[in-house]
């Protein structure tokens, strides 16, 4: 049995490297019924862009199923008849003949789309010409100087990282706002736009003077700067407001080293006037009605809250407080409301547009995120929270924005279009992750939806390598009409994007997976549980859930459902608790739903709704190694007892000869216990005779930078020591085995008792087992 | 652990009827014990909460008053906000680790700015003098004279001050153990 589950763990491994494709369940049960009684629902998580250096360069067009209602893609898993040239759907059952330009194909020669490994395969599109890129800043210039310098320099650096074709803008505001024209050397020119009233796309358009960009590559309207332009070369037509970078990056360098802080003077006990809400309207407006659909990314930069018109969070008087959870809960906030419809309208033009909006937030106080945040959960755009601008977090951050791979080429791809094919006996539910529905009906959505459904296709305006969907799927098929023995069941996966070279492409994955009947063969269903996707699969739907209901609604429905689970798959005698078993593939699923209700996700006390927004923008993107680690973190332990080595998220852990590097995907923290402490106070560390004492503490800090050096974006990076103060980060995480009601019972020697009266694993544990052999319940 | 929070949501209910209310905000340096002070009021329970980021607030039950308490963070960063929530507010409550003598002089400089700071002038201070557990706790006459409170607190017991006089006294506390708090703001109460 034990080689069973290593084969199994063996085989997710390799779909996950292939096709970037996690499962909850790898043997699907074949009727509604029985689906329906998994407990954890049939999904997965899917990362569209997962690096794939190894993939060959495919330079023609997909062959698509010639059944109108279907169009899925020629893959490994459709059959073919080499003698006649016809392959048949394996989603329709459509037999296609091969397109003409097929016709040498045999069994020994066969195109790469039907070779079993390249079950994800990606096709550089040819007919469509390449765009550059656009990046339009937006920029709060109501911050200290110490700020407003450090994000200048961050910005004119950033200026030499974009390839010279790239089209950049700028935006400034405060009380008023600014949109300056480009590339006239010498003087600086912009336009004023008060800060109080809206603006349609259109009034923008007019006021700026600048035509439209039809989608022949023309320009309409009047005022166009450059007059009219030739079709098929779009990359030529700009405006003022957006120039070439290699045009305009002297005069644009000197334009921001010139910026000053917000002339408005400011009251005692008065916030800045800040006029966010309008900034990023007109920044939406002026991409919408020049480059709709072309890969573009507005960067707005802000140091507080909008505190005037459209999208203000709070008003400018101090003695108002930015609103709290407590608020929330009691629905008791003045401007929240408007302020996220407001916002969340921009977020929806802005992905009908294609166009990817981007936070950057630092602030010591909260910045409006919680009524911000659909623009980058609904565009793909990043969100990156800190203290202040001139900070490490933030530089590194924004400077790996601009990363490359190892091709030379940015890992940021734009457009996304993901279509979802299902065979006959599935239908898809919906998504959650950073993207938006497009409303596409088929034959393959689901009329029960989970997160965002009743379409098969879904946006993504940005995204990366490790930007991570997560899709749910309902069994249709009847109970009484059974699947063939052997049968399988697929999922199609189509993203059309544009690659960051401009390139158009689509990246193809096929996934396929074998039906059980439920009621004969429940062992090979439960063999095929991928307790690391369902734990991220259900907190993301804890999350999501978490929008609408109440935080208790929210912990009673993950307890229910984890007591149903082992109700379902644990082996136990009833009303015996010490008979319960979970085979190894079950067995650290409820560890993880443990730590996830004990998580800043879902506990909002200490957390303001700006942090909740944030670590649940965080969850709700990342891939599922990223997503793992936010929910149950990870502690390593150095000692001169042997190598470093894993260890258990648990006070006993905490060793005074120990230290110990914990990773919880936000924050990267060292810790040295009590005798290491000591040692580093009675100067070891410096002394001639301890340099195994120096490679000891060096150890953890060289693992440290490595975690940093890979991360997206910045953790904080922490060290601290036995009683320090910045140690409440690794003890509110581990699991509080020991604590000051229980550490007599264990003695001096074992580990650090936590200041807490919250349960531990094991009385979790114990309550666990007991509700679920409980023939009550 | 349901039953528990709807017991106490209950009781809170209960307890909410026909109250004054008040502005009340925390401050004191990291890990001084703001948090779980608020915590032990609002729940009931101990616990140790990772260091407050962002400001946050809870509302709480004490004494005969509901206070809206704003949770500050300590860290020498986060010190800087702390003179955003300063107007209108109804009471300062200032906490002192008494375990940790080493950071009594970086706590006495951010007292003195307080005590200095007009926009507070009128409110009622209390200072904590949190966790007396701890056997390396500093006793009260030890800390009234490292932090040079001698002469300026106005008594634990008189309940009327001379016009103009700012009420400001020391409690000891033990938020693990639950005492001292108690008493310490039903002074506090007295003076709104």
């Amino acid at each position: 049995m034990a080689n069973y589950q290593q084969t199994y763990q063996d085989y997710i491994q390799q779909n996950e490297d292939r096709d970037g494709i996690r499962l909850s369940w790898n043997v699907w049960p074949s009727s509604r019924l029985e689906a329906t009684r998994m407990v954890v629902p049939l999904g997965c998580l899917f990362t569209p862009m997962k690096e794939r250096p190894d993939l060959p360069p495919i330079q023609y067009d997909p062959v698509l199923c010639g059944r109108a209602t279907c169009r899925a893609v020629l893959n490994p898993y459709c059959q073919v008849d080499f003698r006649a040239k016809l392959w048949a759907c394996n989603f329709c059952y459509q037999r296609n003949p091969f397109p003409p330009q097929y016709a040498a194909i045999s069994e020994q020669h066969q195109p790469a789309e039907l070779i079993p490994q390249f079950s994800t395969i990606e096709y550089t599109l040819q007919r469509v010409p390449a765009m550059p890129l656009i990046y339009l800043i937006v920029l709060d210039t109501c911050m200290d100087d110490e700020d407003l310098q450090a994000l200048k320099e961050s910005l004119q650096m950033s200026l030499s990282l974009l390839p010279p074709n790239a089209l950049i803008g700028l935006i400034t505001f405060g009380k008023m706002i600014q949109v300056h024209e480009l590339g006239c050397e010498g003087c600086s020119k912009s336009y004023v736009f008060r800060g109080t009233k809206d603006l349609t796309a259109k009034q923008i358009q007019e006021m700026l003077g600048i035509g439209k960009l039809s989608p022949q590559g023309g320009q309409q309207g009047r005022g166009g700067p450059q007059g009219p332009q030739q079709p098929g070369q779009p990359q030529t037509s700009m405006n003022r407001f957006l120039q070439p970078v290699h045009k305009c990056d002297m005069s644009l360098t000197d334009l921001l080293g010139e910026l000053q802080r917000d002339p408005w003077p400011v009251a005692q006990g008065k916030r800045p006037l800040r006029s966010t809400g309008v900034a990023l309207s007109i920044a939406v407006g002026l991409l919408e009605c020049t480059y709709p659909n072309t890969g573009a990314r507005i960067m707005l930069f802000m140091g507080g809250p909008p505190t005037q018109g459209p999208g203000m969070v709070v008003d400018n008087d101090l003695k108002n407080p930015i609103r709290s959870h407590h608020d929330l809960e009691k629905d008791n906030v003045k401007y929240m409301k408007k302020a996220c419809k407001h916002f969340e309208a921009l977020a929806t033009r802005a992905a009908t547009n294609g166009h990817v909006l981007d936070i950057y937030a630092c602030a010591l106080d909260q910045t409006g995120l919680h009524e911000m945040k659909y623009c980058c959960n609904y565009t793909g755009g990043h969100l990156v929270m800190g203290d202040s601008f001139n900070t490490s977090l933030f530089k590194q951050t924004f400077q790996r924005v601009f990363s490359k791979d190892r091709k030379g080429e940015f890992q940021m791809s734009f457009g996304g279009v993901i279509e979802v094919k299902t065979s006959r006996e599935l239908k898809v539910q919906g998504a959650l992750g950073p993207c938006v529905s497009m409303n596409t009906k088929s034959a393959c959505v689901s009329e029960n939806e989970i997160g965002r459904g009743g379409t098969c296709q879904w946006k993504m305006c940005g995204f990366d390598p490790t930007s991570t969907l997560a899709f749910f799927f309902e069994v249709v098929n009847q109970h009484n009409a059974p699947i063939p023995q052997g049968g399988r069941g697929c999922v199609q996966f189509i993203t059309q994007y544009q690659h960051s070279s401009g390139q158009k492409r689509v990246r193809v994955t096929t996934v396929a997976r074998n039906w059980a009947d439920a009621a004969t063969n429940i062992q090979h269903i439960a063999a095929g549980f991928d307790q690391e996707c369902a734990a991220v699969l259900m907190a993301r739907l804890a999350v999501h859930r978490s929008d609408t209901d109440e935080g208790p609604d929210v912990l009673r429905w993950l307890d229910r459902s984890l007591i149903r689970l082992c109700q379902k798959f644990g082996e136990y005698s009833k009303d015996d608790p010490n008979s319960f078993r979970f085979s190894e593939n079950f067995s650290l699923y409820p560890q993880f739903m443990f730590h996830m209700r004990r998580s800043q996700f879902l506990q909002v006390f200490n957390n303001s709704p700006d942090e909740s927004a944030y670590y649940r923008y965080q969850l709700n993107r990342q891939d599922l190694t990223n997503c793992l680690i936010m929910i149950q973190p990870l502690l390593y332990a150095y000692s001169f007892q042997g190598p470093p080595e894993p260890v258990l998220l648990d006070s006993s852990s905490i060793l005074p000869d120990r230290i110990l590097l914990m990773d919880t995907f936000f924050q990267v923290l060292i810790y040295h216990g009590e005798t290491i402490t000591a040692w580093k106070s009675a100067g070891y560390d410096t002394s001639d005779d301890h340099e195994n004492f120096r490679q000891l503490l060096q150890a953890p800090v060289t693992d440290a930078e490595d975690m940093l050096a890979r991360r997206f974006p910045l953790p904080r990076y922490i060290v601290t020591e036995s009683g320090g103060s910045q140690a409440r980060f690794l003890l509110t995480k581990v699991n509080p085995s020991q604590t000051h009601n229980n550490m007599y019972q264990w003695g001096p020697d074992g580990g650090a008792p936590v200041l807490t009266d919250d349960v531990s694993l094991q009385i979790f544990m114990d309550h666990l087992k007991k509700l679920a052999v409980s023939s009550s319940s | 652990m349901m039953f528990l929070w709807d017991w106490l949501t209950a009781a809170l209910s209960y307890l909410g009827l026909y109250h004054k209310k008040g502005k009340l905000v925390f401050l004191g340096l990291d890990n001084a014990g703001k948090t779980s002070l608020l915590n032990r009021l609002k729940f009931g329970t101990m616990a140790t909460p990772h260091p407050t980021g962002q400001p946050h607030c809870e509302e709480l039950q004490i004494a005969d008053m509901t206070f809206r308490t704003h949770d500050l963070g300590g860290h020498k960063q986060a010190r800087r906000v702390w003179r955003e929530y300063l107007p209108a507010v109804d009471a300062v409550v200032f906490i002192l680790d008494v375990s940790d003598p080493g950071r009594f002089r970086e706590a006495q400089k951010e007292l003195q700015g307080l005590l200095k700071d007009e926009l507070t002038s009128g409110v009622p201070l209390l200072i904590l003098g949190n966790k007396i557990d701890d056997p390396r706790a500093a006793g009260e006459f030890q800390l009234r004279t490292a932090f040079g409170l001698h002469g300026l607190t106005t008594g634990k017991e008189t309940a009327s001050l001379p016009e103009g006089r700012r009420a400001m006294e020391l409690f000891m506390c033990s938020v693990k153990e639950k005492q001292g708090y108690g008493k310490a703001f039903r002074w506090l109460a007295q003076h709104f």
